[in-house]
């Protein structure tokens, strides 16, 4: 290998049977992001596959990527760049930029989506057809703490959690793009899901020991959209670290990462005491569920600095598979079957 | 042959030189020096361009006390170091005398064992507009870490981190006590005069902390009498222009150095950016090609200015007095990497310091008696701003980061002759830092707290400050004509933590006139850094100080002969395990947080030649070369069943890496060619070379220098051409970071004869 042109792969997935994105964030400021897919039937993973098949690199802090009108979007965070692949051949179709630090992006239809961003506390209007920014939403935050995250969609309203330095969840209207609500939650909500009841579910962080902004316990909390009120809070012990608060795909059952990986129905009355898959000394960094068959999938990033893996477990908790990914696995995007 | 020229010549002063030349040819067959930087008792004797140090014999071939008088005080040249000044302004050649005296034996008693190298004149003046990390990468075997041109630039020994790099001024640690690094791109080589490398456990008899080595950086007053001026306009690639001014005076007791060097520079060199693609279009929009872009390098402007004013005054008595201050004020862009996409232009992200170092020195020396007292203050200001231009030419500020660290230093040190044979050395150093750092706009949490944070915000960050003793006494002690034995132990103090004892056995003896077997094992710890235990978010207090033990042994060759030839070649094994290695890993909750993990083994190999050869009257080569292999081996516990990383080479740090620098001097022409390799350095801790895209392949980095000197009737007069990169090879030396392709500098340096 020789520093210089890359060499350029051809792909040709089968689109027929469903697949699973990884996406890899690389290490900030090494631009070492990247996308592995893997085939649960065939039980195959190819790693760096936008690179591959680009002949050039994915970028700097992938962030996430979502399935849209049969292309897959991903949002890479520090290169300030979201592309558009088509997921037969992992090749660019489209490029949009000019964001400050993407991090998420919801459609709301052919010509319009909303990207939001850290550092900035506009969220961005795009075009995803013509890759134009059409114009922001403004938040009322600053540059300095201005974050913007998850995006879930109930009726015409878009619900977005404010992470960093932050803790309410945003209610904006789509019609005319601006906020209609506010809600204050715990500190730091990392994570923003709905149920198959459209109530929403955040999970907070509670912030860091020393934070000026406050230390607090992490919690679990259910939202009512429509009134936008917190309807039910379950707190964890102090100086825990729940994360990558996920739901199964037919909206009924909640997972998180809390050391090892949680589970409980939507229906609860209490939070599980027990996890579904234990920590066992292995670091986990991020979670899916199939929407095929409930299989969760967890991925490890082992030291963060060299290429993660990530372990398939039955909906009941058995091992059923490992892979091995690119560097800190921290998303994950499904295609369903055509 | 060179000593007759040198003899023809009748310049004021020069038969002082002249004498003790000859005086040292005698008695530095086995006699060299002791203690640098000290003046020994014959400074004010001399006007010559020589260092005067204090030095000890080992001579068979002398006896008792006379041989002690003699050795004492007598006057070392080291190679290369001191000619050029006397034959500049007469006669303004490269070929300077090779003089056996100045590199036979390096046998003193204050250096028994130690590896140790010199950075020489000619490779410090070469270029004067680059910086020690420059330097560093063509004369040294230790690893340079540069992430762009004029980016951050840190340099490490041995395998280990640039934090293991203890960087001292004038005898003041100047790494910052936030970081524990050193960014040697901000160092000029234009105000070192003297720069030292000391691997390994040699580390220790400067200071702690230097797993790797320590990096001794010096000014030294000129021993050139009455006013002397030196001039350098450059001007450069990607609208470069740098500036240096130096006055120097000598005079019978005082000596002044007041030296300025300014850089300014858009850095927007061009580049072939293999990490990006644009697409062509067919008349109907359907991409039909694709391209990687020419690119710019983005955020990546100069502005550097540096002042520095020395002052000795030396008395009849044995005192010396110093006062040694250098004020620098750098504004720098931080480029984008080459992943990026966000356009350069609407963004500001730049690091800006200010810093103070000063340095006031004692030292007193009699026959057998060096005693000396320092004391120092250290001021840096420091910014970091990241802001974005919200589309109407407002710029908005994201990141507001500022530091502010003082630091107070105090040292006394004393080295006694106990015995012909026996030095005995005590050394005391003090540091108070106080350090403030905070991100000053992060919160907006409507009242502001402390005086740190702009108005209506909360800042984030820490203030905290910490007291560093550090306690050394040595005995070097010369058994038999042929063999040296050093013990020494150091103590260090941080805040409340006392370090272990830390001890440190070094041993020399020279096996022919030539050839000398040296050897040393010891402990060493390195206390986190202040970011380290505070910083927020991820400061962890509980981090316990890095420790390590090691060995080395090796052998070191010098030859030479008058007018012909010198040559000086080591090669040193090395051998070291350093545990609770500490490194930054991410968090669940977005940041980062140190942590004690690695246990590492590093080892290896490091080789140096250096050497001068008269090729007839007019023609002399002269150069050096340097080879390591430095295998840095991750043995901690695994982080879980998938990891891969134990056994395997740690990030960033070369397996094999090699330099060299011949320069071709004809009468007062000069052509110096450098060049460095590095073989591929492992972006993940499993070391996977499968990837495409992590992957900083091996480079060969080749540059020219060509420099004629005129003598003018008022001045002399010399002009350099640069060529850096000279094959225009397309590299990385960072993941991402771009670097420039072939580049030209063009310099004139004047020095008006004052003194005519």
């Amino acid at each position: 290998m020789k520093y210089g042109p890359r060499e350029e792969e051809s792909f040709s997935i089968d689109l027929s049977r469903p697949g699973l994105f990884v996406l890899c964030e690389g290490n900030y400021m090494y631009g070492n992001a990247s996308l592995s897919y893997y085939d649960p039937v065939s039980k195959k993973a190819e790693n760096e596959v936008f690179a591959r098949s680009n002949a050039f690199p994915l970028g700097d802090v992938a962030q996430s990527a979502v399935m849209h009108d049969g292309l897959l979007w991903v949002v890479v965070n520090n290169s300030g760049v979201i592309f558009a692949l088509d997921p037969a051949t992992f090749r660019e179709v489209r490029r949009i930029t000019g964001f400050t630090s993407p991090r998420y992006i919801h459609f709301l239809g052919p010509h319009k989506a909303y990207v939001t961003q850290i550092w900035d506390p506009r969220i961005y209007i795009v075009d995803p057809t013509a890759c134009t920014i059409t114009g922001y939403i403004e938040t009322g935050m600053d540059f300095e703490t201005g974050s913007t995250e998850m995006m879930v969609q109930i009726g015409k309203y878009v619900y977005i959690n404010c992470w960093s330095y932050q803790n309410r969840i945003l209610m904006i209207d789509t019609d005319t793009d601006a906020i209609t609500k506010e809600l204050v939650v715990g500190i730091q909500p990392s994570a923003l899901v709905k149920d198959c009841n459209d109530k929403l579910w955040t999970i907070t962080d509670g912030g860091y020991e020393g934070s000026p902004y406050g230390h607090e316990r992490a919690t679990l909390a259910r939202i009512d959209a429509d009134n936008f009120v917190i309807e039910k809070t379950f707190t964890f012990e102090f100086g825990q670290s729940p994360r990558a608060l996920t739901i199964s795909s037919d909206g009924r059952w909640l997972y998180w990462i809390n050391d090892g990986v949680y589970t409980m129905p939507v229906e609860a009355k209490n939070p599980p005491s027990e996890p579904i898959i234990a920590s066992g000394g292995t670091i986990y960094y991020s979670l899916t569920i199939s929407p095929e068959n409930g299989d969760i999938y967890v991925g490890d990033a082992i030291d963060y600095t060299q290429n993660g893996v990530v372990m398939r477990y039955s909906a009941d908790g058995d091992l059923l598979d490992t892979f091995s990914v690119g560097i800190n696995p921290g998303n994950f995007c499904w295609r369903e079957a055509l | 042959m060179m000593r007759r020229r040198t003899d023809a010549r009748s310049l004021p002063g020069m038969t002082t030189t002249v004498t003790h030349r000859l005086a040292t040819t005698v008695t530095h067959r086995f006699v060299t020096t002791v203690t640098p930087g000290l003046t020994g008792g014959l400074t004010h004797h001399s006007t010559a361009t020589v260092t005067h140090r204090l030095v000890a014999t080992v001579t068979p071939g002398l006896t008792g006390g006379l041989a002690i008088l003699i050795a004492l005080f007598t006057l070392f040249i080291p190679l290369n170091a001191s000619a050029q000044n006397d034959w500049w302004n007469d006669d303004p050649s490269y070929v300077t005398p090779i003089e056996e005296s100045a590199v036979i034996a390096d046998r003193s008693l204050s250096e028994i064992g130690q590896q140790k190298s010199r950075l020489d004149s000619a490779a410090l003046k070469l270029t004067v507009s680059q910086s020690m990390a420059d330097i560093l990468t063509y004369n040294s075997s230790i690893f340079v870490k540069q992430y762009g041109r004029g980016s951050l630039a840190t340099v490490s020994f041995r395998g280990t981190a640039a934090s293991h790099t203890q960087v001292t001024w004038n005898g003041m640690k100047i790494n910052s006590p936030m970081l524990g690094m050193t960014d040697f791109s901000l160092i000029p080589s234009y105000f070192t005069d003297r720069a030292t490398l000391l691997h390994g456990s040699s580390s220790l008899a400067a200071t702690g902390g230097g797993l790797g080595g320590a990096v001794l950086l010096e000014t030294a007053p000129d021993a050139l009498q009455g006013v002397n001026i030196d001039a350098v306009l450059g001007a450069g690639s990607f609208s470069t222009w740098d500036g240096f001014l130096k006055v120097n005076y000598g005079g019978r007791r005082l000596k002044t150095s007041t030296r300025v060097a300014a850089t300014l520079s858009r850095n927007d060199f061009t580049y072939r950016n293999y990490n990006k693609k644009e697409y062509t279009y067919d008349a109907a929009g359907i991409p039909n090609g694709s391209y990687y872009p020419i690119e710019t390098n983005r955020c990546g402007s100069i502005r550097d200015l540096h002042l520095m004013q020395d002052i000795y005054y030396t008395t009849d008595g044995g005192d010396r007095l110093s006062i040694n201050a250098w004020w620098m004020n750098s504004v720098r862009g931080v480029p984008l990497l080459s992943v990026d996409y966000r356009n350069g232009l609407g963004y500001i992200n730049q690091q800006s310091e200010n810093t103070l170092r000063l340095v006031t020195g004692w030292n007193h020396s009699t026959e057998r008696l060096i005693l000396s007292a320092k004391a120092g203050w250290l001021h840096t200001r420091q910014g970091y701003d990241f802001a974005r231009d919200k589309g109407n030419g407002v710029m908005a500020a994201m990141i507001t980061s500022r530091s502010l660290i003082n630091t107070i230093h105090g040292q006394a040190e004393g080295k006694w002759l106990a015995a012909e044979h026996l030095l005995l050395t005590a050394q005391l150093s003090l540091y108070q830092h106080f350090v403030k750092s905070t991100d000053r706009n992060a919160l907006s949490l409507g009242t502001g707290t402390g005086t740190s944070a702009a108005p209506g915000k909360t800042a984030i960050g820490y203030d905290e400050g910490r007291f560093e003793t550090s306690a050394y006494i040595s005995a070097k002690w010369n058994a038999t004509s042929r063999l040296g034995i050093s013990a020494a132990v150091r103590e260090e103090l941080y805040g409340e933590s006392l370090s272990p004892i830390i001890p440190v056995i070094n041993i020399d003896y020279l096996i022919t006139n030539n050839l000398t077997a040296k050897a040393s094992a010891s402990r060493n710890f390195r206390y986190p850094t202040l970011n380290d235990l505070y910083f927020l978010p991820g400061g962890n207090p509980d981090l316990l100080p890095e420790s390590g033990y090691g060995y080395d042994a090796g052998l070191n060759y010098d030859s030479a002969r008058d007018g012909r030839y010198a040559i000086n070649a080591s090669a040193t094994w090395f051998d070291s395990y350093i545990d609770n290695w500490i490194v930054w890993i991410p968090t669940f909750k977005g940041y980062w947080t140190p942590r004690n993990v690695k246990q590492v083994h590093a080892y290896g190999i490091e080789t140096r030649a250096e050497g001068k050869l008269q090729m007839g009257r007019d023609w002399q080569l002269s150069g050096n070369g340097c080879f390591a292999w430095t295998p840095s081996i991750n043995h901690g516990d695994p982080a879980d069943w998938a990891d891969e990383a134990i056994g395997k080479q740690l990030v960033y740090i070369p397996q094999f890496s090699a330099s060299s620098r011949v320069a071709l001097a004809y009468r007062n022409w000069r052509l110096s060619y450098k060049w460095c390799w590095y073989s591929e350095r492992y972006t993940t801790s499993d070391n996977d070379i499968a990837t495409r895209i992590g992957r900083v392949l091996p480079y060969i980095m080749n540059d020219i220098v060509l420099e004629k000197r005129f003598a003018l009737r008022d001045a002399g007069l010399s002009l350099k051409l640069a060529v850096n990169n000279l094959f225009n090879e397309e590299y990385e030396s960072v993941l991402n970071h771009p670097m420039p392709g072939r580049n030209f500098e063009f310099f004139i340096e004047i020095t008006p004869h004052f003194n005519k």
